[in-house]
């Protein structure tokens, strides 16, 4: 590593340099001097943040967040469900499909690592699966962020990250996994469905119904 | 109880980063008032799509996300949004850093240079967490951090960020 290469890193995240990094300042002293300024400004940073916390917030924030209304009517439903069929189970749960939330967890537990761990594969391929599923790639909804392959719920995924004008969204498109029916999820923020095509399914996962909506409108559309 | 340890898992999760989400609120919305409306309707939104304590360092990236999306959809919805200062706000801030400097030119940062910095800072999150939160790649979140960076060292020591224009 060189004095420009530290000075780089130090300028990203100077709290996290790697042992190379910190060799370096140790034997650099233009560079021991540049980290030095940047931890100091690191704790001016700190202390610049930190504003008071509101007296009584948390507590307000929590009480609102329970008392909600939309959450209340859905668990007296849900409530009531149970009683008239005396199920034990959870009848709130049961409305996610399994598969369309895996989706969900996916998008919000692994995409990341996904991404640092896989080889970025070739529009070609991706182009060629789209086809035999019969599959309209929504190209046109937004930027192509990220393709790839990853394993999902068994079976081997081709990873897509789009920028849509509604936001981050991701497709998997799974050839080995054949759907019946159109399935769907809504947990962690994101929404999910996990829709039929030909010899497999696709997941869409967004952060709102309106954009999940149009990029499944155009998957089967084109 | 519907779901047992649904209510008090999500109460050990919202003990753990309060302070950092109203904190990150308080630095988007730059405003005391609407930091707490934003972090009070974040909660809300957590809270209905809470299922249980998982990975906990990925639930404090959720419950950023929430708080972040919460933001922007109350900016798009707004006709103008200018973040109301007031004195008070500057006052109470400027007790706590070691300068006024430092937190006006926080203040003034751009939005995305910001919020990649806030992320870093209050919630500890590495570029790659920061990158699949904001949905930009890894190379942009460097970037923005970089320019934060650039931009409070100018504005603090104008002289030093010569050197770092070199960097
Ligand atoms: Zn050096």
């Amino acid at each position: 590593m060189n004095c420009l290469e530290l000075r780089r890193a130090v300028m990203v995240d100077p709290r996290r340099l790697d042992t190379e990094a910190l060799a370096h300042a140790e034997r650099c002293d233009v560079c021991r001097g540049f980290l030095a300024d940047a931890l100091e400004l690191e704790a001016g940073l700190d202390a610049a943040l930190s504003v008071s916390v509101p007296h009584g917030l948390k507590e307000r924030a929590m009480g609102r967040a329970r008392d909600d209304p939309r959450l209340s009517r859905r668990y007296a439903l849900a409530a009531g469900l149970m009683l008239a069929i005396g199920a034990g189970t959870t009848i709130l749960w049961r409305q996610n499909d399994p598969l369309a939330l895996a989706g969900i967890d996916f998008v919000v537990f692994e995409e990341s690592q996904a991404i640092l761990d896989a080889k970025p594969s070739d529009p070609d391929d991706l182009a060629r699966v789209a086809v035999q599923m019969g599959i309209n790639l929504p190209w046109q909804l937004g930027e192509l962020r990220y393709i790839g392959t990853c394993p999902f719920a068994g079976t081997m995924a081709h990873h897509v990250v789009l920028k849509t004008a509604y936001g981050k969204a991701t497709l998997l498109l799974l050839p080995g996994r054949t759907q019946l029916s159109r399935a769907a999820a809504v947990a962690r923020g994101l929404e999910a469905v996990v829709a039929p095509a030909t010899g497999g399914s696709v997941a869409i996962i967004a952060d709102s119904s309106r954009s999940l909506a149009r990029i499944e409108e155009s998957l089967q559309n084109g | 109880m519907l779901v047992p340890g649904r209510n008090a898992g999500f109460e050990l999760a919202v003990n753990a980063y309060f302070n950092d989400l109203y904190r990150f609120a308080y630095w988007l919305c730059r405003n005391r008032w609407q930091a707490e409306d934003l972090v009070q309707e974040s909660l809300v939104r957590a809270w209905r799509s809470w299922q249980g304590l998982r990975d906990e360092r990925a639930v404090k990236v959720w419950l950023f996300t929430i708080v972040r999306r919460e933001f922007h959809r109350a900016v798009s919805r707004a006709a103008r949004p200018e973040p109301v200062t007031d004195a008070d706000d500057l006052a109470s801030s400027a007790d706590m850093a070691s300068g006024m400097d430092l937190t006006r030119a926080l203040r003034e940062l751009p939005d995305d240079s910001r919020e990649a910095l806030l992320m870093q800072v209050l919630g500890g999150f590495s570029c790659s967490e920061i990158a699949s939160a904001l949905g930009a790649s890894e190379g942009a979140v460097m970037t923005r951090l970089t320019r934060a960076r650039q931009v409070l060292r100018r504005r603090l020591d104008p002289a030093d960020a010569r050197g770092m224009r070199q960097a």
